[in-house]
């Protein structure tokens, strides 16, 4: 798994590639909660995500959590085939933000 | 479900360590493709298998890495049995249940993964360990 970071005026835009699984995920689950409480607004681009375990859908879960204790913006887009197909196994897309592009995403903020 | 002739079968062992994980779905990828469901199919067997053997890893050996897990995957008749075997601590049976769906909970996804995908799941304790077999059957569109 690789996780990049960029800023985007007040946003910080965080693209995930490659595999996030129980192995992946605490670092998955680290870097958004570094992220957090530096920026108002993290968006996250799931367009490249292979694989997603339960591991990483409960990281979304903590993190969407943290971001509404914290009165911040948690916003994902670009959903791939394997993330849609878990978020509609586990019904979590209600809980999210979910948006198409990474314009729509930052627009919503 | 027995295996009949004609039919794959193949069993491998793995440590219980996260970093093997990718070698099973790599395995239970092509098997299910072969068998004959289709990619999204393919693709909700593979995390079911996943999450079960991330489960042993998890709760039966609690995080370490030095445990055993086998895994037995047998093409039949109907499609598609997959048995895991550890040496862990039993599951606590009480603590397997699928979580309620759309809440803001993290936990118990894992579970409510493998019951939905797999059409039989069963848990098993004996003297050898833990017990897991998960079966799928392959329904042929006429």
């Amino acid at each position: 798994m690789k996780i990049n970071v960029r800023d985007v005026g007040e946003a910080k835009v965080v693209e995930v590639e490659g595999d996030v699984d129980l192995g992946s995920s605490p670092a998955f689950r680290r870097t958004l909660f570094d992220l957090l409480p530096h920026s108002p607004r993290v968006v996250l681009n799931l367009q490249a995500i292979r694989y997603i375990d339960s591991s990483g859908i409960a990281t979304l879960i903590e993190v969407f959590k943290d971001s509404q204790r914290l009165k911040m913006q948690f916003v994902l887009f670009g959903l791939s085939p394997a993330v849609e197909q878990v978020f509609r196994l586990t019904h979590v897309n209600r809980i999210f933000t979910i948006s198409r592009t990474e314009q729509e995403a930052l627009g919503t903020l | 479900m027995s295996t009949a002739p004609g039919c794959l079968h193949f069993r491998f062992a793995m440590p219980s360590d996260p970093r093997y994980l990718p070698v099973v779905r790599g395995a239970i990828g092509p098997l299910a493709t072969a068998i004959g469901w289709d990619e999204d199919e393919c693709r909700a067997i593979i995390l079911a298998i996943d999450e079960a053997v991330t489960n042993v890893i998890r709760h039966a050996y609690h995080n370490r890495r030095d445990g055993l897990i086998e895994i037995e995957c047998r093409e039949n008749t109907e499609g598609l049995e997959i048995i895991l075997l550890d040496n862990g601590e039993a599951p606590d049976m009480s603590k397997i249940c699928a979580r309620e769906l759309g809440c803001a909970q993290p936990g118990g996804l894992g579970t409510h993964i493998i019951r939905k995908v797999m059409d039989h799941v069963s848990y098993e304790r004996s003297a050898g360990g833990n017990r897991f077999v998960a079966s799928k059957i392959l329904r042929r569109t006429p």
